[in-house]
């Protein structure tokens, strides 16, 4: 009972309480009004905040929850329109506005931004106060947000004041006559553009009043609904930010661009991007960092980036003169606006092409025989192909260090570099890279390689390699490669075999085992050679021969195919030419041998190669005096040949060119040589010939020269033909024909491989496939495979498909 | 400054009812009724930011004791489950329940 009592006291108490205070709406609404007012002059230290809220409470308890909205929000619009206002008013000095209007005239820099600066203030602080008051004001009248404006859907307290502030202050007439200042919102604008104008040119400004500033216009919302893109900041400062950001870089542009200087350009561009980020950081907001960077990408990169590439001191100076670190900025930016970077690219690409070109034709031109009347040079085809592979080493090392220090190793542009280096390489003007870069391998297997450490071995060997796979024409350089592999090896020409072998492995490496399978062959023919020789010498021994006249071999058995040597005289020529004929000595040997190898591997047939051998021959000259009349002469076998034929010749007897030749069966073109060296070249003229010209002919008569005079005991006959070098025109061109008869059988086989696969393939696809599958070896011309496929056809390995089109074909199995 | 400085810090608020009451609570607990919270907001300086007192002039004193009550259990209870109901006797039900409404606990 006790308890029902005093619910029912309890219940008619506040209803007791609504009818008084309904009376007293006017009343309670003054209280609170001259309370607000202590708010908005900063006395709330003696007001109770309990009893304000009561206030507020009990009206809205008593549903006058509308009203009091009203009234709170006529009475803020009155304060802001009274109060506020002027005082941002005040701030608004004729000079600020005209200065704005006109653009800069009388009032200097430093006017204008105190002036600035002042207004800044101003209006923050009215800012700040006004949110102060607000969130109080709005603490105040929290149980009105609570019931009546969760029951009315209708915005807190705070936010409409927040609104009241946008459109009766910051919205409000600026007095100004210009349209594009009629508020003080646009006036804030104008403000701010103009002193971030004033920081860009190098001034220093107040950023945190700006950032305040900005921060306010954060938080304002254009309109009722507040959403992210609906902020003041948004909607109205950012666009004219930005705008005049685009029309601030579109001049600055046209002004770098006069200075035309592509390194000031970069740097400069550099440094803008980084104050913009800095400025949203610092003065403006986040959120627009990367649409101000899209402008200043837009207008200083992406519209000019060609024209500064190209700029005289655009890429290609940097390029020639090492500019690394402008280059990197230069590449930074092409970046920013392109992840492809093709006009950068592009540049480099093209510097790439032009002086590889130059080198092409500074070596085409150091190719060129000597104009007549100059000295002539030797090995001049040599020394340029070594000078074009260096120089091309030096351009490469030149482009990683680019590369590496200016391109951020950026994988693309690697892949780009690579492709031009690979173009100019494979220049259709210029056809020689294989065979230079086996040369220059070559020269370092018998010269380059001495003396150094492994370390420094490695690198040459890295390099060749690295030339190597820019060469798209394998095969062609695995012929060359092979060619001057093996007059090294059967010239014991190589400075050590292991490294021979580590090339060998690294281009396995590289290329596969397809391509040094061949080369790999070759040294084991050189390892069986060698104990072939010594088991010849040891059965020699066995058989007790006493012959002291026995003539020393040392034999290379070389297999057929794997050797270039078949390549060098073709098998027909091999068979009608006449053989050689051996001395006795010699021939007795040579008899030997072949009985032995026969009783080791029977079935095989040996073709003998004179024209690929060497000799030692000790020779005793009548005229010299004690030891130095005795020489160790080493000379080709046919040189050898030749000179034996003079053995037993009395002095005063001749033999003419045409005896030799009838007596040896040498051709008559190494025959030639073989004589031109022998009684021609100065330090080894063994024969005296007659009449003494510098050219044999048929007619010539030679003697053997007893008068000979050297100063060495050890002497070297015969060089003419055994080094590599660089091939002529003729030569070359023997050499590609070659190498196209191999391709044809490997297109062919390519063809049939793909064509059995896939038994119908159309015309292009085949052609793709064959290239794809040949690329690794070279770079087959479509038109060769087109012959290949009517040849094909013709021989019934494939039929076209009947009407249909594009042209297809079909496999026949 | 210096008169304020001991309100603004002090742990301890006092809450005084209608009837004269005074209640000494936590400040924490009390910053549980969103009222309250707001009433004490040092940034705002109000009158009982200023004196860390506040007068509550519509409840009395065995209202204002069930709500210290229920502040503190709030406060003891607020990160656990399964939390035993506070009991509340019903006579003061719905003077608690407009005291709640008034504080916004």
């Amino acid at each position: 009972m006790a308890a029902m009592r005093r619910q029912a006291q309890k219940i008619r108490a506040p209803r007791r309480g609504i009818d008084q205070e309904s009376i007293d709406f006017g009343i309670t609404w003054k209280n609170l009004e001259v309370a607000f007012k202590e708010i908005l002059t900063k006395n709330a230290s003696k007001l109770s905040y309990e009893e304000l809220y009561r206030h507020a409470y009990r009206i809205v308890l008593k549903k006058k929850g509308q009203e009091l909205y009203i009234a709170v929000t006529t009475f803020i619009r009155e304060w802001l329109e009274q109060n506020v206002c002027g005082k941002i008013r005040k701030l608004l000095v004729p000079s600020l506005l005209t200065t704005l209007a006109d653009g800069p005239t009388g009032a200097s820099v430093n006017e204008r931004r105190t002036a600035g600066d002042r207004f800044l203030h101003g209006l923050k602080d009215a800012w700040a106060d006004h949110q102060v008051c607000m969130a109080m004001m709005a603490d105040v009248l929290m149980y009105l947000d609570r019931v009546y404006g969760a029951d009315m859907r209708n915005p807190s307290v705070y936010h409409t004041c927040m609104d009241l502030f946008r459109d009766h202050v910051l919205l409000a007439d600026s007095g100004s006559q210009e349209s594009s200042l009629k508020s003080v919102l646009l006036i804030l604008n104008a403000i701010v553009l103009e002193q971030i104008q004033m920081e860009r040119s190098g001034d220093v400004i107040n950023k945190a009043e700006i950032k305040n500033c900005i921060n306010m216009l954060e938080a304002l919302y254009q309109s009722g609904s507040e959403t992210e893109d609906q902020r003041l900041y948004i909607t109205s400062f950012e666009p004219d930010f930005l705008e005049a950001s685009k029309m601030f870089y579109q001049h600055e542009g046209e002004q770098l661009m006069r200075e035309g200087n592509a390194e000031t350009y970069s740097e400069k561009v550099t440094k803008r991007i980084k104050e913009e980020q800095e400025r949203c950081r610092s003065t403006l907001s986040e959120s627009t960092t990367h649409k101000i960077e899209e402008v200043v990408e837009l207008e200083l990169i992406a519209n000019r980036i060609r024209d500064v590439i190209e700029m005289e001191s655009g890429v290609r100076f940097m390029i020639d003169n090492e500019r690394l670190v402008p280059l990197g900025l230069l590449y930074d930016l092409s970046a920013r606006v392109d992840p492809k970077k093709v006009e950068l690219t592009k540049a480099v690409q093209k510097r790439i092409i032009d002086l590889g070109n130059e080198v092409n034709k500074a070596v085409i031109e150091a190719s060129q025989p000597p104009p007549p009347g100059a000295p002539a040079v030797p090995n001049q085809q040599t020394a340029a192909a070594l000078k074009w592979v260096e120089d091309i080493l030096s351009l490469k090392d030149k482009f990683d260090a680019i590369w590496l220090e200016s391109f951020r190793l950026d994988q693309a542009m690697q892949t780009s570099l690579t492709r031009s280096f690979a173009d100019f390489i494979n220049s259709s003007t210029f056809s020689r890279g294989s065979e230079y870069i086996s040369l220059f391998i070559d020269d370092n297997m018998k010269k380059g390689i001495k003396d150094k450490t492994e370390e420094e071995v490695d690198q040459v060997l890295d390099k060749a390699i690295t030339l190597l796979r820019y060469v798209q024409d394998k095969d062609l350089f695995e012929l060359y490669y092979k060619k001057h592999l093996s007059k090294r090896l059967l010239m014991n020409k190589s400075i050590s075999i292991d490294v021979e072998k580590q090339m060998i492995s690294r281009m396995k490496i590289e290329l596969g085992n397809n391509f040094t399978s061949k080369l790999e062959a070759m040294f084991k023919d050189i390892a069986v050679s060698k104990e072939l020789s010594t088991g010849f010498k040891e059965y020699v021994a066995s058989r007790g021969d006493p012959d002291l006249s026995r003539v020393d071999l040392k034999i290379d058995v070389l297999t057929s195919g794997t050797w270039p040597l078949s390549q060098d005289s073709s098998e027909e020529e091999n068979a009608t030419r006449p053989k050689v004929i051996y001395p006795p000595q010699v021939a007795r040997v040579k008899q030997d041998f072949q009985n032995f190898y026969q009783t080791k591997h029977t079935g095989r047939e040996l073709t003998w190669h004179p024209d690929k051998g060497t000799a030692d021959l000790i020779i005793r000259f009548k005229n010299g005096q004690g030891s130095k009349s005795i020489k160790e002469v080493n000379m080709p076998t046919y040189s050898m040949i030749i000179l034996l034929l003079f053995q037993d010749l009395p002095e005063d007897k001749s033999l003419s060119f045409a005896d030799i030749q009838a007596m040896t069966n040498i051709p008559p073109a190494d025959l030639k040589r073989q004589l031109q060296s022998l009684a021609v070249a100065s330090k080894t003229r063994i024969l005296k010939k007659v009449p003494m010209s510098r050219e044999v002919v048929e007619s010539d008569e030679f003697f053997f020269n007893e008068g000979f005079r050297s100063d060495y005991r050890r002497l070297k006959v015969g060089v003419i033909a055994a080094n590599n070098r660089a091939e002529t025109e003729r030569e070359r061109r023997d050499t590609e024909k070659k190498n196209d008869a191999s391709r044809i059988h490997l297109i062919e086989a390519a063809i049939v491989r793909i064509m059995k696969q896939r038994q119908t393939l159309k015309h292009e696809q085949l052609l793709v496939e064959t290239v794809q599958q040949l690329a690794a070896r070279f770079k087959p011309d479509v038109p060769m495979i087109k012959s290949r496929i009517e040849n094909l056809i013709e021989r019934e390995y494939l039929e076209r498909v009947e009407g249909s089109s594009p042209a297809a074909y079909k496999y026949l199995a | 400054m210096a008169e304020k400085e001991p309100s603004n810090k002090s742990e301890y608020v006092t809450l005084v009812s209608n009837d004269g009451f005074e209640f000494v609570i936590k400040r924490s607990c009390a910053n549980i009724a969103g009222t309250i919270e707001r009433m004490l907001n040092p940034d705002h300086n109000f009158a009982e930011a200023v004196s860390g007192k506040c007068h509550f002039e519509n409840i009395n004193g065995v209202i204002l004791e069930k709500v210290c009550e229920y502040l503190y259990y709030h406060e003891k209870n607020k990160d656990q489950k399964d939390v035993p109901d506070m009991e509340i006797p019903a006579e003061l039900c719905l003077e608690v329940l407009m005291a709640a409404d008034y504080l916004s606990v």
